[in-house]
């Protein structure tokens, strides 16, 4: 029988010396560079100059919150690369030198409050684009409303949002109580199926839009298999295998694309005759299955003639984008307009200015090929839905918006 | 009936796919009873290395090469160099650890799983990859029988993981070097001290558990088409779950195991309600165990005194 | 054996008195450790000499004094993340430090906390029920105890890595419970908002401070509270099952009933901290407890040194103050970068000689490659660093960042990964040449590639950091090595 004898534990104490020593550096270091601002410029704007000549250079930060690791990445990294594309753009536009300081939230709520901690106790950030899903902005709400910082997102279409309890929220996309109903009557309507299968990706977005739709179906006397199935499952065929002959619609109120794409070929393989409803995330270039429809909160930009510069920019930087891209594009260049405004009015740009000026936000035009103003609550005022059908070649055309 | 046949089918695609990462799992654990959390990322670099084997062939619609060629090329290259990055792994980041308690180099693991998830993340950006198989693979191969129908990329992965089970089974049952991997996870003092090489038993085990799972990635690829940097992390959780319940350290243990969750997920999907599916399947799970806690074939361990 | 008093000592290291169950040569290990030379070892003796409560009071003391250094809310978070992810890290210590028990489905106690306070303080079921913390903290601690006693009844069949799968499934269930069934009590994927904050004397707590003084308060008494239960007949009865689980049954102790109450007391812990947790940020969801925050947990429990208390506390604030505090900000990821490698360099290579040959080689070879770049072509140092501040601007013409800087950062990332695998095959002269080219290729990167995109950097430098910890000292920072009978 062998004793193995730890080591001298010499060694450890040095661990222990240096450990100290590298946490009491680090809290001093913390606290001394806390105070001031961290800010990351984007790839083309210089360091932001932060005394003196704040106001003639307009020179202040922005704050963006989004999931940019992590299970739904590849939406948060398109949200970020639009809006990057959106400071470039208005920074050349307007002359101002606004940086875009990122906040990942991996789509967490808790991780979006310390976030959100993070942008309020940063002097320079007057305003914020994000945070992307609806959870995130329950349990952030009442932050920013302290504090009295303006966010806008791109993507987060809950109902309850807009409710009044958030002073300082803005969105520049339709809600689920709007889109829900009306793409139910659109598939009753038009689709006429006899019986349909709703399949949910739990998600806050989708349980939100399916419960708002199931009323719709039910009450056309729709036959309706409400199925669930999590974001990061990949094959479906046990689903799709489950989608009689006389189910002729399958909608999927889900975020990411490849899911959708990954549900139609399974179709095609289990010769599955339904046809594929869609909403928003659906909407990209990793979905063409021939024959869907596609319900989108955002248009599809490379139609919008106006758009042609933006959207071959954005090609270069993010080739796949989708639907979530553009109105964070739109929702960051109503935050510059704004600061671009309180500067040209010759004030420094603080929250609460900023805030106001995005009230009273009247934009003719935008990327979302419609203008741009927000009712008392925050809402887009005629916010518009936008509806496609992929033809045989995998483009998307146009069916109607309202 | 063809919708049972059905739900067997996609049951066993799937199944096959976990028994293969569960196989790999098994076999480190056993030699080194490490949990090895990374394991599951590893399928994921195989599957990306597949997808930019059809890339660099022309792409999925239009391969310059004949497809069974691409194929051959994808697992060659997925399996080895999924291989190669096992063996490296566990030079760089688990040999310091050998003697250390168990439950340090599973948080090293864990460091090489963040490591490996956002390298991925940071060269390849996060948009999903397709490997748009019906383009070269087309669903009208196969098997159509009346209302049945299952694809040639299915049959071919449940073949090719039943190929591949047997064979490491017959490698770790009839070869020297499979003696010497059972003699290192059965104590590897005494297989030291036998002249038994240690340091390379442990990179071949490694070598074999990694490749297989590469060899996974790329049949995932090429049967559920979209592949992104967290693929791994459920596939990985879903594979330690089949070797722990079909015992661990037993080699057809984890491809019974495997199996049991596939077909247990696609059945409950089908027939129950896909809502509950991953709560109805973990009650089985916990039943099993219950009933057998020692998993479906492993060994009640002895514990010398 | 007994000695008289006129007998010169006996000075063999034979123990005087056979206490049963102990090995004394073996648990004199700790009375033969050499003390450092000079002030280092006067410190630890007189540290040594002070007792646990002092200790505690101290730390108390300077816990309690960190909102008064603090000067904004976000750093105030950071301490509440900080203390939240100790107080976890104590409660898991319990099973997997002290007990042996893996339990995989800890972060579900968490959220089993969090979710019964918030429904006890809420309007989510019926009317509303708001009852005060006075009465929903002990509820919510005694339903926990009992769900604990409920998850570690397997533990009376399974050992090992079988009873880790079932607790793991325990964790995946609750987050998929909480998601998926009766959306209408339990809010689905929306989870529960507007709860009640904490009332204590009166006071509603509101601010962060006031609820970092609650959390600091709660983790003293935790703290407390397991150094009695340690030093205890269960803790020893922790310590035996751990060890070999037959042996100790057969001294008598109730080992499933011991397996029990590891489960039940780490789930009060799990408990108290998911209350305060709710209470602070005003909501809770499905996804605040998924498994990535159990992965979080046991790296703060294993990083600090599994079966310490003090190795818990202290991996959980130092992992989320780096994590949440460091991290997240670009300018002190790059200090933590550039600090830890010298750092690194500094205490590893010896003698000084050799570090300094080491750095001024790769200060002189970065301008030397810089400038052949720059004469080879324009387009090779076009991009400049990434970022702005003072670092940034230091090292502009000693980093080569090419025009396209995404794409040759990338190829440089993965050459770096290469190089340092290469380094630790080498051995001696040629690891020392080796670490010029790999630190200048990983300032390059650093500058020209991770900077830009800082949540990326972030989660690779937590790998990075995992792996580095972990071989540096796999027993933790304050864990004891153990002495292995093979």
């Amino acid at each position: 029988m062998t004793i193995r004898i730890p080591e001298e534990e010499v060694s450890g104490v040095k661990v222990r010396t240096i450990t100290a020593l590298i946490a009491a550096g680090a809290f001093i270091v913390g606290c001394g560079s806390s105070s001031s601002s961290s800010t990351t410029s984007s790839a083309t704007t210089s360091a932001a100059a932060s005394s003196g000549g704040a106001s003639k250079s307009c020179a202040i930060s922005i704050g963006m919150e989004g999931p940019l690791t992590g299970p739904v990445a590849v939406l948060g990294q398109e949200q970020l690369a639009f809006a990057q594309l959106a400071v470039k753009d208005d920074n050349a536009a307007n002359g101002t030198h606004i940086s875009l300081v990122q906040g990942d939230t991996q789509l967490n709520p808790a991780q979006a409050t310390t976030v959100t901690q993070q942008f309020i106790s940063n002097p320079k950030i007057v305003a914020v684009v994000g945070p992307a899903g609806s959870q995130e902005v329950l349990a952030t709400g009442p932050l920013f409303g302290r504090a009295g910082l303006a966010f806008i997102s791109g993507s987060a279409t809950n109902t309850t949002l807009t409710n009044g309890k958030n002073p300082t929220f803005f969105r520049v996309v339709s809600r689920d109580d709007v889109q829900g109903p009306e793409d139910a009557r659109y598939v009753v309507a038009h689709l006429k199926p006899k019986a349909l299968m709703i399949v949910d990706d739990q998600e806050a977005y989708s349980t939100g839009l399916v419960s708002s739709m199931i009323p719709v179906f039910k009450s056309a006397g729709i036959s309706v298999d409400h199925e669930s199935v999590s974001q990061k499952v990949t094959d479906f065929s046990s689903l799709v295998a489950k989608v009689t002959p006389n189910t002729t619609v399958v909608v999927l109120p889900w975020q990411v694309a490849a899911n959708g794409q990954q549900f139609g070929k399974n179709l095609a393989e289990q010769h599955k005759k339904a046809v594929i409803f869609g909403t928003d995330g659906l909407q990209s270039s990793s979905f063409t299955i021939p024959g869907s429809y596609v319900s989108a909160f955002g248009p599809d930009i490379k139609a919008i003639p106006a758009d042609a510069s933006i959207a071959a920019a954005a090609a270069q930087v993010y080739p796949k984008y989708g639907t979530f891209g553009p109105p964070v594009y739109a929702a960051t260049h109503v935050i510059d307009q704004a600061i671009a405004s309180v500067c040209k009015s010759g004030q420094t740009p603080t929250r609460a200015n900023v805030l106001a000026a995005i009230k009273s936000t009247d934009e003719p035009t935008s990327i979302l090929g419609q203008p741009i103003k927000f009712d008392a609550h925050g809402d887009l005022v005629g916010a518009k839905w936008f509806l496609f059908k992929i033809n045989n070649q995998g483009k998307y055309v146009l069916v109607t918006n309202t | 009936m063809h919708f049972f046949v059905q739900e067997l089918v996609n049951g066993l695609t799937q199944g096959s796919l976990y028994a293969l990462i569960a196989l790999g799992y098994s076999m480190v654990y056993g030699v080194l009873k490490l949990l090895n959390f990374a394991h599951g990322d590893l399928y994921m670099v195989g599957a990306f290395i597949g997808y930019f084997v059809i890339q660099w062939f022309g792409g999925s619609t239009a391969l310059s090469v004949p497809v069974p060629l691409v194929l051959l090329v994808m697992f060659l290259l997925a399996g080895g160099g999924v291989g190669a990055l096992g063996v490296a792994i566990e030079r760089f980041a688990y040999r310091p650890l050998r003697d250390a308690p168990r439950i340090a180099p599973l948080i090293t693991a864990l460091g090489v799983s963040f490591l490996l998830e956002n390298t991925m993340l940071l060269l390849f950006g996060a948009s999903y990859r397709d490997y748009n198989t019906s383009a070269f693979i087309p669903f009208s191969t196969g098997i159509h029988v009346g209302p049945l129908d299952i694809d040639l990329a299915r049959i071919m992965v449940i073949a090719l993981s039943v190929i591949l089970m047997i064979s490491l089974t017959l490698i770790v049952s009839r070869t020297a070097l499979g003696k010497q991997m059972r003699a290192v996870a059965s104590d590897r003092e005494a297989a030291e001290m036998l002249g038994i090489n240690v340091d390379y038993t442990i990179a071949a085990t490694f070598f074999l558990g990694s490749a297989l799972a590469g060899i996974a990635g790329v049949m995932s690829g090429l049967v559920f088409n979209e592949i992104y940097n967290l693929m791994g992390f459920l596939a990985g959780l879903k594979a330690f779950t089949a070797a722990v319940v079909g015992g661990i350290g037993s080699i057809p243990g984890a491809m019974l195991g495997g199996m049991v969750i596939g077909l247990a997920e696609s059945f409950v999907t089908g027939y129950i309600s896909s809502t509950y599916t991953n709560l109805i399947v973990f009650g089985i799970l916990i039943v099993m165990m219950l009933v057998r806690p020692q998993g479906l074939l492993g060994r009640v361990p002895l514990e010398k005194v | 054996m007994s000695t008289k008093g006129e007998e010169p000592p006996v000075t063999t290291d034979r123990p005087e008195s056979a206490a049963v169950g102990v090995d004394e040569w073996v648990a004199r290990s700790v009375d033969r450790r050499e003390y450092a030379p000079g002030w280092r070892g006067d410190a630890q003796r007189l540290w040594g000499r002070v007792g646990w409560w002092p200790r505690l009071a101290v730390a108390a003391l300077i816990g309690a004094a960190v909102p008064l250094l603090t000067v904004n809310d976000f750093q105030l978070q950071v301490g509440i993340n900080a203390l939240l992810l100790a107080l976890l890290a104590l409660g898991l210590n319990i099973s997997v430090g002290w007990a042996g028990l893996l339990d995989l489905g800890y972060v579900a106690f968490y959220g089993f906390g969090a979710y019964s306070f918030a429904l006890l303080s809420s309007n989510q079921i019926g009317g509303g029920v708001h009852l005060s913390a006075a009465l929903s903290l002990p509820i919510v601690a005694v339903a926990a105890a009992c769900l604990g006693l409920l998850v570690g009844l397997p533990s009376r069949r399974l050992i090992g890595d079988y009873l880790a799968i079932i607790t793991l499934f325990f964790g995946e269930a609750f987050v998929e419970f909480t998601n998926n069934v009766a959306p209408s009590t339990l809010g689905g994927p929306n989870g529960i908002v507007a709860i009640d904050p904490i009332k204590v004397l009166g006071q509603q707590i509101t601010t962060n401070k006031g609820y970092f003084y609650l959390l600091l308060i709660l983790l003293v008494a935790t703290v407390a509270a397991l150094h009695l239960l340690d030093t205890s007949r269960t803790g020893r009865a922790w310590r035996a099952v751990r060890d070999d689980p037959l042996a100790a049954g057969l001294m008598t102790i109730p080992v499933n009933r011991v397996k029990l109450m590891a489960f039940s007391f780490g789930a009060v812990v799990a408990a108290l901290a998911g209350t305060v947790f709710a209470a602070q940020q005003i909501s809770v969801f499905p996804t605040d407890f998924d498994t990535p925050f159990l992965i979080l947990i046991y790296a703060a429990l294993i990083l600090g040194g599994a079966g310490s208390i003090g190795g818990a506390v202290l991996g959980g604030l130092l992992l989320s103050v780096m994590l949440d505090g460091f991290l997240r900000s670009p300018t002190q990821s790059g200090y933590l970068f550039y600090g830890v490698i010298l750092l690194t360099l500094i205490v590893k290579l010896r003698p000084w000689r050799r570090l300094a040959a080491v750095l001024v080689g790769t200060v002189a070879f970065g301008f030397a490659v810089h400038a052949i770049a720059k004469a080879i072509s324009a387009n090779a140092v076009a991009g400049g660093p990434q970022s702005g501040g003072w670092i940034a601007n230091a090292v502009h013409d000693w980093v080569v960042v090419p025009a396209n800087a995404t794409r040759a950062g990338n190829i440089g990332f993965v050459l770096l990964l290469c190089l340092v695998i290469a380094l630790v095959q080498v051995k001696g002269r040629w690891r020392t040449i080796l670490l010029v080219p790999t630190l200048y290729l990983a300032a390059c990167v650093w500058e020209g590639r991770l900077v830009a995109v800082p949540a990326i950097t972030r989660q690779l430098l937590i790998g990075a950091i995992l792996i580095v910890m972990m071989n540096a000292r796999p027993q933790g920072l304050l864990g004891s090595k153990r002495v292995e009978v093979v």
